[in-house]
Parts: C-alpha cells; structure tokens; sequence
C-alpha cells in the first residue's frame, strides 16, 4: 500500500497536535480526564473493530485483553518497581500473545465460528478473571496504585494520562486505517464476507486472523494498562464488568463498523452522552436516547452511522465524492505463455489414487487423473459422483484422505488452499459466492491481489481488464447483489481469469444461462486456453462438453470410469449405461 | 417646636433603619457554600446509592434551616457515577475543577472511593469517607473515615460475632465460612478465619463465590452437608437473601447466622429469622432515642417510602452518610473556615459526634482509634440491637437456639 501525503492526512495531523496542546491551555482538568475518556473507548473500540469488524469475528473477549493489560501494569508498576511508562508496552505485548494463542487453538478449528468464537472469547473473560482473582496477582482484595509514580506532563499526572490516552487513540486510528486500506483489510473484509472462499481466492486468513486478532488484544492490553493507573485502583469485579465487553461492541455498530472510522465515530457519541451527563433527570434521559438511538441505528442503517454519511455525501454533493473511475486496463501476462501442445507435454496436474472421505461416505474412490497443460478437460458425471469434491480437493478446500495431487512437478496435498491459489490454480464456483460487501472490481482485484501475486494498483488495473473482457465494466461499483445470475457466473469467471492461472477449474459456470449466454461463454472460455491457461470445467450441458472440450473424465460414484476424447467417451458403454440406464448401453 | 428639633435624626435614623434591613439581605445573597458528592445513583449500587442521596438532602436541609454553615447556605451538589470507579473519579474532577465546589464527600462504595481519593490527593481537599471497606488502603493524610469499623475491623468484627454468640447458652462449636469474592467481603471472610483458629472454633470449610453469582444451589448443598454450628457469609447486598433462598429449596435452615452487608430488606424476608449482621444506625432505639436520630429516622423513613425503596428504614448505610456531612460540617464550623488544610488539621487531632456515637480519627488512616460497630438480629422482620447487651433494642436479646 503506498500513502500519500493527502489534505486529509494533514488535517488529521493538525488535529492530533492541536488536542495534544490542550493540556498547555487553562482548561480545566476535568476536560482533560473527559476527554481521555473518550479517546480510551476509541482505542478500545477501534482495537475491536479490527478484528470484529472488519474479519466479522465477533469477540466478546475484549475484556480479557484489556484486563490482561490492566493487571500486568499494575503488578509490574506495584509489585515490581517497573516504572509506569515501562509497563505499558509489556503490557501491550502479554495481552497479544495472550490473543495469539487463543487465535492459535481457535482459528484452526472451522467449526468455531460466529456463534462458538463468541462463546469461546467470552469465555476466556471468566477464565482470566478466575485466574487473576484467585492469585497473587490480586488476590481478591484489587491493587491499589495511587503510590506509584508517573511523569508530569504540563505539570500535571492528569496531562500525562490524556496525552498517554491521545496516543494511544491516535495509534488505533492510524492502526486501523492502515489496516483498513491494507492488502490485509481487503483479506479481512473478504473472510467476513466468506471465509472459505477468500482462503480458495489466495488470503492467508490463519495467518491474517492471528495477527488481526494480536493487534486487536495488544491495543486492548495497552488501553488497560493507562486505564489502571487512570481509576489507581483495580478490582477484577469492576475490570471484567459486562460494560467492558458491550461498549466496544454497541459503539462499533453505531458508528460502522466495516469503516475504520466507524467505531471512533460511535465511541465520541457514545461516551459523551453516557459519560457527559452525570447530574439530573436529563442523566437518564441521554443514557436512554443512546439506547433508542442504538435501535434506530440498527433498523435504518445497518452498515453504521459513518458509511451511511460517506453515501448521503456521495450523493448530495456528487461533486465533491472521489470519482468512480474504472482503473486504466492492463493487459495481462500470462504465467504460461500460448497454448502448449497437449500430447507431447507432461502433465500439469496429477492425480493419483485420490481418496477423500466424509466420515463414512467415500465421496472419491482412487481417482487418478492427469491434466495436460493447454487443454480442456471435461469433468462429467451424475448428481452426487464426486465432480465438485473433486475440484475442492485440488484447491485445497479438501484435504484428501489418500493418494497424492502434484501440480507442475510440486505436490500440493495437505497445502493451505491459499498457496494452492497462488501456484496458480484458480476456480469458480457452481452457485457464484462473490464477496458481497466488496464492489464487483474489489472482488476481482482481490483475487488478482491474492491468487495473482501483484500490488493494489497492478491487481485494480487487472481487474479492469478482466471486467471489460468479460462485460462486466459498466457494473464495476456495483455490488454483486446488485448483478443478475449470468453477470454473477462472469464475475465468477472474471475472479478465476484475475488470480493469473494456470489452471482454472470452472464448476457448472454455464448452468442457468441461455443459448445466447453460453456461445458466449464457449467463445470465451476457448479464447482462455488460447491465451495459455489450461481449464477443467465441470458441466451437465452434454453439447457444450463436446463442443469444448479436448478430453473428457467421467465420474461414477466417486471412481473415474472413462477419460478420452469426446466421441471416445460418449461411446463407452459405461459412460452411456450411467447417463442413460443399462439398457441402451447394450 | 419638639419636631423641628429632632429633624436632623430623621435621616440618621432612616440610615440605621436601611442598615439593619440590608445586612441579612446582604447576607443571604452570599453564595451558597457548595459541597459535592458522587453516587451510585444508577447501575448494580443504585438502591444504596439512593439511600445515601435521602440522607445527604436530609442533612442540608436541616443545616440550611438551622442558619446554614458560616452564615450561607449550603447548596448539596450530587453527581451519577453509575457504580463505576472510572466515572466517579472523571466526576471528582469536574466537581472539583470544572464546578468548583467548596468541599467534597466521598462516594459510595470502596472502589469508587479509592479512585475518588486520588483526586482529592491531587487537589489538596479533605476527603471524608463513610463506607471504605479496606480503610488500610487510605494513605492520603487528608483522608477522614465516618465507617464506625475503626482501622482493623477485620479482626475487631469477627471477633465481636464470636462474643456474642459465646455468650448465649450453646455457644457454636464450629463456624462454617462463605464469602463472595468481592475483596472488602473477602478481608472480612479471612478475619474470621483469623478470629476462629484463635479461639480454637473449628473451621468446617471456607467456600467463596464469584460476586455477582445468581445461581447458589452448590453453595447451599455444601453448607447443607457441613451443617455447621454456625455460619459466617461475607455477603453484599441481596446475595444474603438468595442463599437462605437456595438453602430453603434444600430443606435446610440455618439457626445461627450472620451476613456482612446484607441489605436492609433482608429483616423482612422471613427465612432470614434471627439472620444477624453489624449495625451502627437501624430504626430502633437506642438509635432513634436521641433527637436529632429519631427526626433523621422518621425523614428518611417518609423519604424511602415515597421514593419506594423496598425496605423504607433507615439504615447503617444512611446513618453512615449523615455521620459523615456531621463530620465534615463540624469541622467547617470548628474552623470556622472552608480551607481543607485547616479542617484537617482540626479533624485530625479532635473528635465529632455523630448519631452513630463519637469519632475520632486516631485510628490508622484517620479511622476510629477502636470498631463502634454493634450487632443487630432479624427478629419479627426488623433489624434489632441485640449487641452490646448496654446497647440493645429495649426488650431484646439474641436468639440462638
């Protein structure tokens, strides 16, 4: 990601060193402690959000971390001497790898999503609270830190605390926003959208979740550790309190939390209108409008205050909104260049004794298959014979249960499908599962990004070409929502041809199209491989296998019973007694 | 003629006359003398919180009537800390810097307190507290405790408890301890611990639950197992209540038992007969015998019934707030100042009467030099003295059969 000076950045800058004169001004300092507050739930919410909101793991484990962060400042500082300032980045690190090695254990198991990661991290928040309150790490009585020293910052410990809090929001934002405009936070809005499918595009989303995860703990763990020597005395009651995991989470979706600013937007409003009136029946009055207003958030706008603003904006001054332009095209070069003869080149994908089981359903019987590169293979067979399980086990989706896959020499059984991708083989799926809350040129750059290998602008501009080769450029802002089945199954396509292939596996991409749409589709699909780029296509349309492809594999049961040409195969006696009953293959 | 001659007193007269007329007016347009607080007045501590808002108003109101502190007014300044320490300590900076009030009184609650006293620490203000559970934990030189525990009441109270049961005629042979694990809860809890293995009191067990907790059916079964001559609960507010109610599902009762901070309504709640607990101000005489406690008792108990708290006496926790303003204010006229160095150092080295008995701050941390602290009993759903027998409700005496 490259960042460019921007006046944008500059007036952030002005307004980081204008809040961080404050405490040089006469204002009282109840300001300041208000105002770090604030920027206290930023950190907390922001730090959050970069796991939560832009992966969509929602963790309710939040005030482990933090805790974490509060008890190892105020043991170092208490029990040990450590001075303050020194505890704060320990304190950052334990909550980290702390997060990692829950992420670690967790984010291995794909059963532990949505519902069960949330249980599992709100659980860990008991589990922390049990350990501290029953060590000596505070023992049940809460540590008392009011004797421990901290620099005076324009003349005050309350100055040092407020800037200690402005930077510790200033460093979230920023962490967030890089994180947000980064190859990572693309990878991490496409794992919120479908995890499985951005591993298959090429996102590392073990690699990304763990360190998502670390950077959102470390934060939490450094808030804590201003935060204890802010109230000076800690209890394990008042540290894992229900307010500390809610807060984060209810600012986050007030204020959006697919933007990075989102959750700082909703942290200001929120702490203001709970924190800022303390005196009267108004007091209660505000609390409860937050509470309504949290209600009419959710109901009316969905993605958060702060997108639902940047769209108004779009729209009310078209102006002034950055122009959607479609990147300039770039044409793309091939990994393998031009089509290689068939029958005289080595295989570019073998199969052998391929076994893949579902406990104890064998979905694939000793397949043994080679690929040569250049051509066309067909991949037929009924409902339910193993097509798709098939091609989940070459890209990686699948571990196989026997028998070994070897693409171009390297064997690629038991790899992460994201270095699948990246070898080069790439795929589209039956039923198009598109990155919904990504435009329709951000799911073709992230594939390019990812399975292709190349930086942000190189991926846009490719996703450029392959929008205008397979007609989709007008549609680039759209959202796939937004897009019909035919423009879905190109956009499929588009992800597949962006990721640079070698081999591109293409599940029943013509299914639900019409005569119309599927020539077109034949025409582009023969003009792939004469651009070099091998292709497996799982089809049930018997005219258009024969039509396109140079050998046929045909699957019964999970076992390949007939490989060869397209005549060769449709008169196999077998073939035809599968397709259409015993009787008219004798 | 007479009154030509006294014409020139006419407007000598008419000066004095504006004089007198003026200097009370003059008088009552000072500004009132602003004393602020913090207080749970909404989250987990609401109703208490609400029970020491009652007897603050009380108290202002009674010294505005009675002439007011230094011949102004004083106006009683009370901001929501929502039973956070965090917004507590926000709030004694805005009481303090930004609404500049003259004196502050502590919070509610020993968190909150501690992160209070921080503020208070750094704005040189004398800081009167009145129910910091871990007084040991005060090390601010300004800071004045109205708890009526004294420095150590982890070791005094249990051992008061054991006197009294000891005096009754099957005095316990055992003690059987619960305690929440909410660290004021917890000290008090291992006091007994103390206290018993110094009397050779037999210890059946020591069983902690995470503060908080709603479900005590494993409490109550292990209780119901051990069956313990008697039982020590180091309990806050309502979790009293809902063991006796767990035990009660079990078919289990308890006959000698004593909860630490129960709430008041516990006395009502008739599975809580003969419960027992501290006391330093309940709805019976001897509290209410003086006159300033039976005025005080009677508002505040017309003030929780319309304001419907679920048990509308007053209680330690009010007599605790009202102590409190009695400190401060004795200070303030003592000094005649409303300089917090003066009034602490006045405090420092004097004592104040209370309608919980005489203070003094001898004691470690400016705590009473000895715990004042007595013991009330369930009886008839009410709380009565019941210990020191010099001290007990009239016509009542400890039960423990």
């Amino acid at each position: 990601m490259s960042v460019k000076a921007s006046p944008g950045m500059g007036a952030a800058l002005l307004a980081v060193v204008a809040l961080a004169a404050v405490p040089a001004t006469n204002i009282p300092p109840y300001y300041l402690a208000f105002l770090y507050l604030i920027f206290f739930w930023i950190a907390m919410a922001t730090s959050w959000n970069i796991l939560s909101g832009y992966a969509g793991y929602w963790s309710f484990g939040h005030a482990a971390f933090f805790g974490t962060g509060v008890y190892t400042s105020a043991t170092l500082a208490t029990k040990f001497g450590v001075p303050f300032l020194l505890t704060l980045p320990v304190a950052a690190c334990v909550a980290a790898l702390l997060g990692s090695a829950i992420g670690f254990v967790v984010f291995r198991l794909q059963r532990l999503r949505g519902e069960l990661f949330a249980l599992i991290t709100i659980s860990m928040t008991f589990v922390v609270a049990t350990i501290i309150s029953n060590t000596p790490i505070d023992g049940g009585s809460g540590v008392y830190l009011i004797s421990v020293p901290l620099p005076e910052a324009f003349g005050s410990q309350n100055g040092t605390i407020y800037l200690l809090g402005l930077f510790m929001a200033t460093l979230t934002i920023g962490t967030a926003w890089w994180v947000f405009r980064s190859k990572m936070g693309l990878g991490l809005f496409a794992i919120h959208d479908d995890e499985d499918v951005a591993e298959v595009k090429g996102v590392p989303t073990f690699r990304y979740k763990i360190a998502a995860f670390a950077l959102s703990s470390g934060i939490a763990g450094a808030a804590g550790g201003v935060y204890s020597i802010y109230v000076s005395y800690v209890t394990v009651g008042e540290t894992f309190e229900v307010t500390v995991i809610m807060y984060p989470v209810v600012m986050s979706i007030f204020g959006g939390s697919r933007h990075w600013l989102g959750p700082a937007f909703g942290a200001v409003i929120v702490t203001t209108a709970l924190y800022g009136f303390a005196a009267g029946p108004q007091a209660s009055l505000v609390r409860g409008g937050v509470a309504l207003g949290l209600i009419v958030v959710v109901l009316l706008l969905p993605d958060g205050v702060m997108p639902s603003l940047q769209r108004w904006w779009r729209i009310l001054l078209p102006g002034l909104a950055p122009r959607q332009v479609l990147p300039e095209l770039l044409v793309p070069t091939p990994r393998a260049t031009g089509a290689v003869l068939a029958q005289i080149a080595p295989p570019l994908l073998q199969c052998r004794d391929v076994t893949k089981t579902f406990g104890g359903v064998r979905a694939l019987k000793g397949i043994t298959l080679d690929v040569r590169p250049g051509e066309i293979l067909g991949l037929v067979g009924p409902n339910g014979s193993g097509k798709s399980t098939l091609i989940n086990v070459i890209t990686g989706h699948f571990q196989l249960n026997a028998g070994s896959v070897t693409f171009d020499g390297t064997s690629i059984e038991g790899m992460p499908a994201h270095r699948v991708a990246r070898l080069g083989i790439a795929r589209s799926y039956q039923i198009p599962r598109p990155f919904n809350r990504l435009t329709v040129l951000g799911n073709v750059a992230l594939a390019a990004s990812f399975g292709g290998g190349v930086g942000e602008a190189e991926a846009e501009r490719l996703a450029s070409y392959w929008l205008t080769y397979t007609g989709l450029a007008k549609k680039a802002f759209d959202y796939p929502v937004q897009l019909n089945l035919h423009e879905r199954k190109f956009l499929e396509l588009a992800r597949g041809l962006a990721a640079r292939p070698r081999i591109l596996l293409l599940d029943e991409v013509l299914s639900g199209l019409n005569n119309t749409e599927i020539d077109e589709a034949l025409g582009l699909m023969r003009d792939i491989r004469d651009r070099g780029t091998t292709i497996i296509f799982v089809e049930h349309l018997m005219r258009a296998v024969v039509a396109l492809s140079d050998r046929v594999a045909v699957l019964n049961n999970g076992a390949l019973i007939a490989v060869g040409t397209p005549e060769e195969t449709m008169r196999n006696p077998e073939v035809v007694s599968v397709y259409l009953g015993k009787a008219h293959a004798s | 003629m007479p009154t030509k001659n006294c014409a020139w007193l006419r407007p000598i007269f008419f000066a004095c006359l504006s004089l007198v007329v003026a200097l009370p007016a003059a008088a009552q347009q000072q500004p009132p003398i602003r004393i602020g607080q913090t207080l749970s007045l909404t989250g987990p501590f609401a109703q208490t919180g609400l029970a020491h808002q009652i007897a603050s108003e009380i108290f202002v109101e009674r010294l505005n009537k009675s002439g007011g502190l230094l011949g102004r007014q004083v106006e009683y300044v009370v901001l929501d800390d929502q039973s956070k320490p965090d917004i507590s300590r926000t709030l004694y900076e805005k009481l303090v810097t930004a609404d500049k009030v003259d004196l502050i009184l502590g919070p509610y609650g020993t968190a909150a307190i501690l992160a209070a006293m921080t503020v208070a620490q750094r704005y040189h203000k004398v800081f009167v507290e009145n129910t910091l559970g871990q007084p040991g934990l005060a090390t601010y030189e300004w800071h004045f405790s109205a708890t009526i525990g004294g420095a150590d009441s982890t070791s005094t109270l249990p051992g008061k408890v054991l006197d009294a049961f000891n005096s009754t005629p099957h005095p316990p042979q055992n003690v059987l301890i619960v305690s929440s694990k909410f660290p004021s809860a917890q000290d008090m809890a291992h006091g007994m611990q103390r206290a018993a293995d110094a009397r050779n009191l037999k210890v059946l067990g020591f069983l902690e639950y995470e503060a908080g907790t709603r479900d005590y059916g494993t409490i109550a079964a292990r209780i119901k197992d051990a069956n313990p001559d008697f039982m020590f609960v180091a309990c806050l507010g309502v979790e009293g209540s809902q063991i006796l109610e767990a035990l009660n599902k079990i078919g289990y009762k308890p006959t000698r038992h004593f909860y630490l901070y129960p709430s008041g309504l516990m006395a009502a709640d008739p599975l809580a007969d003969h419960a027992t607990s501290y006391s330093g101000f309940e709805d019976v005489a001897p509290y209410t015998s003086t006159k300033e406690g039976g005025e005080f008792a009677a508002e505040y108990n017309a003030r929780a019934l319309k304001a419907g708290l679920p048990y509308p006496h007053v209680d330690s926790q009010a007599g605790n707030e009202y102590s409190g303003w009695q400190i401060l204010v004795a200070g303030v006229k003592a000094t005649n100042s409303l300089d917090d160095g003066k009034i602490a150092a006045w405090l420092d080295k004097n004592s104040v009467e209370t309608i919980e008995g005489k203070r003094d701050f001898s004691g470690r941390s400016h705590t009473s030099a000895s715990d004042t602290q007595q013991l009330k009993q369930a009886q008839n759903g009410k709380w009565v003295a019941i210990w020191p027998p010099e001290a007990r409700t009239p016509g009542a005496s400890l039960i423990a059969p």
